[in-house]
């Protein structure tokens, strides 16, 4: 993955270049006043040649796909179904009884309550 | 999240189990990679200069090479992680035809206008 970030840049780079390329024709023949026709074809195969190496790239780097098969999932462990996010505690009274540093909060005045 | 199953019945009668978080995970994933190559072969297209019909045959030529890409991505397996392979590329036609115009007369703009 790390390989597939370092050819996006690259090609990102490469597709950059190709149109400053481009520009810099468009400006060639905006001098010597010709008429524009189509672009190189060096400059039209860096392009092209990029934009698949980009577009792979980004299919590479985005391919942590998940098996789809409910019975692929059954191969997987207990411990994967049962962490439910939805059940999350975290303010409960292990954070007292677990951590030697704690300090009790102080409690709210209850005679400003009056 | 749940990890809810889903169920769909083949051709032949068998009646398949499909974990509903990992398809809606891979579809995400192919569309963050399809709003990508939507900019991307815009800013392609307005490199090479392409103007009316041929920008939007373009298109779909970009979408024929990001098809190949994913062919060539996961093979045989592909029916592990997407119900279905036409939807992939036919999904989203219009939004990411959109994306691409606006990129597409950006690039052509800068490079061959100005």
């Amino acid at each position: 993955m790390g390989v597939y970030k370092i050819v996006l840049t690259l090609g990102l780079i490469s597709l950059l270049h190709s149109g400053y390329s481009a520009a810099q024709y468009r400006t060639f023949l905006r001098i010597s006043e010709q008429e524009f026709e189509s672009l190189p074809l060096d400059i039209s195969i860096q392009a092209i040649v990029s934009f698949a190496v980009v577009v792979y790239s980004i299919l590479s780097i985005k391919s942590d796909w998940k098996l789809i098969h409910a019975t692929e999932i059954g191969k997987s462990s207990w411990d994967t179904f049962a962490n439910i996010q939805s059940f999350y505690s975290f303010n409960h009274r292990g954070k007292a009884l677990f951590n030697p540093d704690y300090t009790q909060p102080n409690l709210p005045n209850m005679d400003l309550l009056n | 999240m749940a990890n809810r199953v889903k169920t769909r019945e083949t051709k032949t009668g068998e009646i398949i189990a499909f974990s509903e978080t990992a398809v809606r995970q891979n579809l995400i994933n192919i569309e963050y990679v399809k709003t990508s190559l939507s900019s991307l072969a815009g800013c392609t297209a307005g490199i090479l200069g392409l103007t009316g019909l041929s920008g939007f045959i373009f298109y779909i030529a970009a979408l024929i090479i990001f098809f190949g890409l994913l062919i060539v991505k996961t093979g045989n397996t592909w029916n592990k992680y997407f119900i279905s392979r036409k939807s992939l590329v036919t999904n989203g036609f219009l939004g990411g035809l959109s994306t691409y115009t606006l990129f597409w007369t950006f690039a052509y703009g800068t490079m061959h206008v100005y």
